[in-house]
Parts: C-alpha cells; sequence; structure tokens
C-alpha cells in the first residue's frame, strides 16, 4: 500500500462536466460508493437472471496493472467482466467504452462515470496519441482495464478482427493481457435488442500474455492484436465445439 | 405550529426590515449590473476575455445569490440543509486539491462529522454540537489506525482535521445561528458583509493599493485594499447591525464596530488562509465549479473563519441566539 500522496487530483480544473469524460478522472467519495452499490447489484442480477458462470477464476487478477479482453457481443460482457474485479480494485478497474456511445449526452456520462466507472475512447479518433494518455496512465498509476479490441460488437455471433489498439497499450510495457471468453451473452442481448433474455453466461478466463519484449509501433501493435487473438479464439473452442 | 414544523416553514420571512433591504438591494444590483456592464463595455472597451470574464462572473451571482437566499428564507431547517451542502461540497473541493480525497476511510469518516454536526445544529442540541468537535477528532485520529499505515500518517490525519475543522465545525455555526428568531437578518447580513468585505478590497486596492499584504501568499492583495475593506465593512455592518440587533444587548456602538471588525479581519483572514493552501499546492482555484470564480471554496473562504467568531460573540452577549428555541426538536429528551 502507497504512503500518503500530498497531490491534487489528476483531473483538477476540470468543470464538473468535463471531468465525466477525461481519462484522467478519479474516483472521489460518491464515486467509490456508487461503484461498490452497482457492482454488487450487477453481481446479484448475474447471478439470479442470467444464472452467471466463471472458469478459470484462478486466473482473474488480484493486482494492479492488468488489462482485461474478450469477444464482444453484447452490452452484457462489461457487466460480466467487470462483476468479479475485488473490491479493494475496484476505483481502479477502468472499462474502456465507446465515447460516441456512453460519453455524447450528459446523463449517459454520469451513468457511465458513477457506475461503471468507464472511461471513454472516441472510435473516430483512435490513434497512437489518442490512446497515449490511457497508456500513461495504465502504466504509471497502476490501474486495469476492460476492453474489446474487436472495436464494437459483432453483429453474428462470431469473433472479429482484433484492432492494433491494443497494441499501443501494451506493447513494450510489463502490464500483463488476461484474455476471456464469453459466451452466451450474444443470446441474451444482441445488438439492437432492448431486454435481456435469461441466458446463461459464461465467462471462461485464460492465463495472463506479456508484450514486454514487443516494439511499440505498427509491426508490435499488429503481433499483440494477432497473439491476444487467437488466445481469445481458443478459450472459446469449447463452446463452439459443444454447439457443433 | 410544531417546532418540527417551524424548521420549514417561511413563516415572516419579510418580517425584518433589514431582511427586506438587503433582499432588495441585492435584487436590484443583479437586475441594474447588466446596464452597467454594458456601460463600462461601451466606455472602457476592455478586452474580450475580460468582457467575458465580466458576464461569466454575473451570472454566477445571478445563481449564487438566490442559492443562499432562498434557503434562508425558506426556514430554520433549509438553512441547515443548505449549510450542509455548502460544508460537503467546500470538501470535496478540499479533499480533491489535497489529495486527501485517496483516503476513502478518513474522508468518510470527515463527511460523517460534518452530517454530525449539522445535525446537532438542526435538531437545536447545542451540547451535543459542542460535543462533536472533540469526539470528531477522535474518531478522525483513530479511524485509520487499523488499516496499519503508520507511514503518511501525520499528513493525512492533519489534513482531515483541517478539514473537518473548517468545513465542518467552523461552518456549521451558522446552521446553529439559525435557531435564533433573528436569524433571517443576522445570516443575511453576514453573508452580504463577508462578500462586500471582498468587493471593498478589491475596489480600494486597485487604485489606491501602493504596499503587498501578502505577496507570497496572494500576490494581488494591498494593505490600503485591506484597510479600505476594514473601515468599510465595519461601518456597513455597525449600521445594519444596529436595525438587526435593535434593543438587545448587542445595540450599543463598540459591540457593533467589534462585529464589522471580526466580520472584515475574519474574513480576509479567511481568504488567505485558502490562498495559503492553494499556494502550496501550487493551484489557482480549488475547482472550476462556479464560472468565473473558480471553485465553491474559492467564494465562500471568507465565511468559514467568521462563521463561528460571530456565532459566539453574538452567543456571548445575547445566549438567547442557542438557547431561546425550542431544544433537540428531532431527538427529543
Amino acid at each position: 500500500m502507497k504512503e500518503f500522496e500530498y497531490e491534487p487530483s489528476a483531473d483538477m480544473g476540470l468543470t464538473p462536466r468535463e471531468r465525466l469524460k477525461s481519462v484522467h478522472r478519479e474516483a472521489g467519495l460518491v464515486a467509490t460508493f456508487m461503484h461498490r452499490l452497482w457492482w454488487a447489484f450487477v453481481r446479484v442480477y448475474l447471478r439470479v437472471w442470467h444464472r452467471a458462470r466463471v472458469e478459470g477464476r484462478e486466473n482473474l487478477p488480484t493486482q494492479l496493472p492488468f488489462v482485461l479482453i474478450a469477444n464482444h457481443t453484447s452490452h452484457l460482457d462489461t457487466m460480466l467482466l467487470a462483476a468479479y474485479m475485488p473490491g479493494r480494485l475496484r476505483d481502479k478497474v477502468f472499462p474502456i467504452a465507446a465515447g460516441d456511445t456512453f460519453f455524447a449526452k450528459t446523463w449517459t456520462s454520469i451513468f457511465a462515470a458513477l457506475c461503471l466507472n468507464a472511461l471513454p475512447v472516441w472510435r473516430k479518433k483512435v490513434g497512437s496519441h489518442a490512446l497515449s494518455a490511457l497508456r500513461e496512465r495504465l502504466v504509471d498509476e497502476c490501474c486495469g482495464y476492460i476492453l474489446f479490441p474487436e472495436g464494437t460488437r459483432t453483429r453474428d455471433g462470431k469473433l472479429t478482427k482484433f484492432k492494433p489498439g491494443l497494441g499501443m497499450l501494451l506493447a513494450g510495457t510489463d502490464v500483463p493481457v488476461i484474455p476471456c471468453h464469453l459466451d452466451g451473452a450474444f443470446e441474451a442481448l444482441p445488438a439492437g435488442k432492448r431486454f435481456p433474455r435469461p441466458r446463461r453466461l459464461v465467462l471462461r478466463v485464460g492465463k495472463p500474455i506479456q508484450f514486454a519484449d514487443i516494439a511499440n509501433e505498427r509491426t508490435g501493435w499488429n503481433h499483440v492484436a494477432e497473439t491476444t487473438q487467437s488466445a481469445v479464439s481458443e478459450l472459446g473452442v469449447p463452446f463452439t465445439s459443444a454447439a457443433t | 405550529m410544531s417546532a418540527l414544523g417551524r424548521l420549514f416553514s417561511w413563516g415572516n420571512a419579510f418580517e425584518h426590515p433589514v431582511t427586506v433591504g438587503i433582499v432588495a438591494a441585492v435584487s436590484g444590483v443583479l437586475v441594474l449590473a447588466p446596464l452597467l456592464i454594458l456601460v463600462v463595455n461601451k466606455l472602457a472597451r476592455p478586452e474580450a476575455k475580460l468582457k467575458r470574464e465580466l458576464w461569466l462572473r454575473y451570472l454566477s451571482w445571478v445563481v449564487l445569490a438566490p442559492a443562499i437566499a432562498l434557503p434562508i428564507l425558506a426556514g430554520p431547517g433549509w438553512t441547515v440543509v443548505a449549510v450542509t451542502a455548502l460544508g460537503l461540497l467546500c470538501y470535496a473541493e478540499f479533499a480533491r486539491a489535497t489529495g486527501l480525497f485517496r483516503e476513502k476511510l478518513l474522508s468518510a469518516i470527515v463527511v460523517l462529522g460534518i452530517l454530525a454536526v449539522n445535525f446537532a445544529a438542526l435538531d437545536n442540541w447545542y451540547a451535543f454540537f459542542v460535543a462533536l468537535f472533540p469526539l470528531c477528532v477522535g474518531a478522525i485520529a483513530v479511524g485509520t489506525i487499523f488499516l496499519d499505515r503508520p507511514k503518511g500518517y501525520i499528513q493525512r490525519v492533519a489534513l482531515a482535521l483541517l478539514g473537518f475543522t473548517l468545513f465542518g465545525a467552523a461552518l456549521a455555526h451558522l446552521s446553529m445561528f439559525a435557531h435564533d428568531a433573528n436569524y433571517r437578518p443576522i445570516l443575511l447580513l453576514l453573508f452580504f458583509a463577508v462578500e462586500l468585505n471582498d468587493i471593498f478590497a478589491f475596489c480600494v486596492g486597485k487604485p489606491l493599493g501602493r504596499h503587498k499584504l501578502a505577496p507570497n501568499t496572494s500576490p494581488g492583495k494591498t494593505v490600503e485594499g485591506s484597510i479600505g475593506a476594514l473601515i468599510l465593512t465595519t461601518t456597513l455592518t455597525a449600521v445594519l447591525g444596529h436595525f438587526v440587533f435593535k434593543s438587545t444587548a448587542f445595540d450599543t456602538w463598540p459591540l457593533l464596530v467589534l462585529l464589522g471588525v471580526t466580520i472584515s479581519v475574519l474574513g480576509q483572514l479567511g481568504d488567505l488562509t485558502l490562498s495559503s493552501i492553494k499556494r502550496d499546492l501550487g493551484i489557482k482555484d480549488m475547482a472550476s465549479t462556479i464560472p468565473g470564480h473558480g471553485g465553491v471554496l474559492d467564494r465562500f473562504n471568507s465565511m468559514l473563519l467568521v462563521a463561528p467568531a460571530v456565532f459566539h460573540l453574538a452567543n456571548y452577549v445575547l445566549p438567547a441566539v442557542a438557547h431561546g428555541q425550542p431544544q433537540r426538536v428531532i431527538t427529543g429528551g
């Protein structure tokens, strides 16, 4: 545990509205309370409505930093991935959410910031510069990110190509990435549907991978994308074979 | 009307002439200020940035003035609610600026302390209100011992104590005032005088200021501005105070002048206290909550030391301030 840090919050000087959208946002007492409340509710919801199950729970991170990734089929994915984080890490675990979906309006920004603890990434502006602030925070401040390298929800349930953005965050760092595979979320709440059906959700957690020796440039980013995509894909094999 | 009902009742909100006078004066200024700004813009042609700043400040006051006056007019209970909200907002800004907000348990204890002192004030339970200061200090000192992190203990506990003292214990004296039968003109006079004190210092210091007051702490403040504010605020407070405290033991010129000096000197010292904190942290404003003003704390820092001092001065001369109304309105006993 760190000793007392005598320094202003990283989002100092921003107006309350700007703070909601800032990647430097730090949780205060109200946000901490809301995060705890929201994720406790989500855990109960997942257990009761979706009979959620976690396989490979021992691989779930217990310390920072880390990046948790998975296939993206539904809005339920973030709920399932973030719900099982230890409470003491809660304020430092940030789902990375699409800015244009979650942070365009003030009331969705309040929900995304206060309940989910999400940080925005603006899909139209994704470049190494746009991600540098997120990378800096991940490494310097030691936090956890939950993200979906496909960039958007699949429309047919199949895994699509991972984008190189994940590599821009991870290449050349010691931060472990934990590949996961989610099953059932597409059937429960695919893109375009409003209410979730009570389908069982299964989260399979894989072994962490590190990319410390990978160069932080385009070939390295592609390597990270390919490696993590095959790791996620492999975790999904039992589901696919069971289905066929 | 029951004692509890009285807490949240408008009653005869405009019974006292000073209440009417201050509300009318502030409303008048807010109505006329746009014209004045337009004239200044026409004659002096200030830079676009200064123009924008003037309008931002004005618009912020359009929101701030009713936010201060309405709870006071609406009843003692609403006054306590507003003071509690003010204390919590000030603490939130202080905690974010100093880094104390990362200490969740300690911050939670301070917040509970702020809620508790204001509850004691709402209840009109003066003995508990007084007891809560040492009790909360104790709770803050021991509250995080079992986290077993002695490293940094002094910094975080000292910061939490300062936060609770200023934004809880000190500010809650405004809540305690709300039980006086005459609380509306008293509190409106306090806010009016404290805010004008800042404006007087600026208006006198700008043309006449030659000697810096504390250049390292607050480079803009001058000795001349400070003395000007002292004379003008004392005069204003003594005159208005004469009408507020008419035919009570307080209505003597030495006491009224003492009241004015207390408000002016402690108002300026409260401002300098916050300036010291900001200088130490290397920040200009505590937050960006109020456009044109900075944070809530930047606007209300002058009230922090004034509230307890004036309360105890009034309570010393007129014991009825804390004891004239029904005690323990909510808890009974």
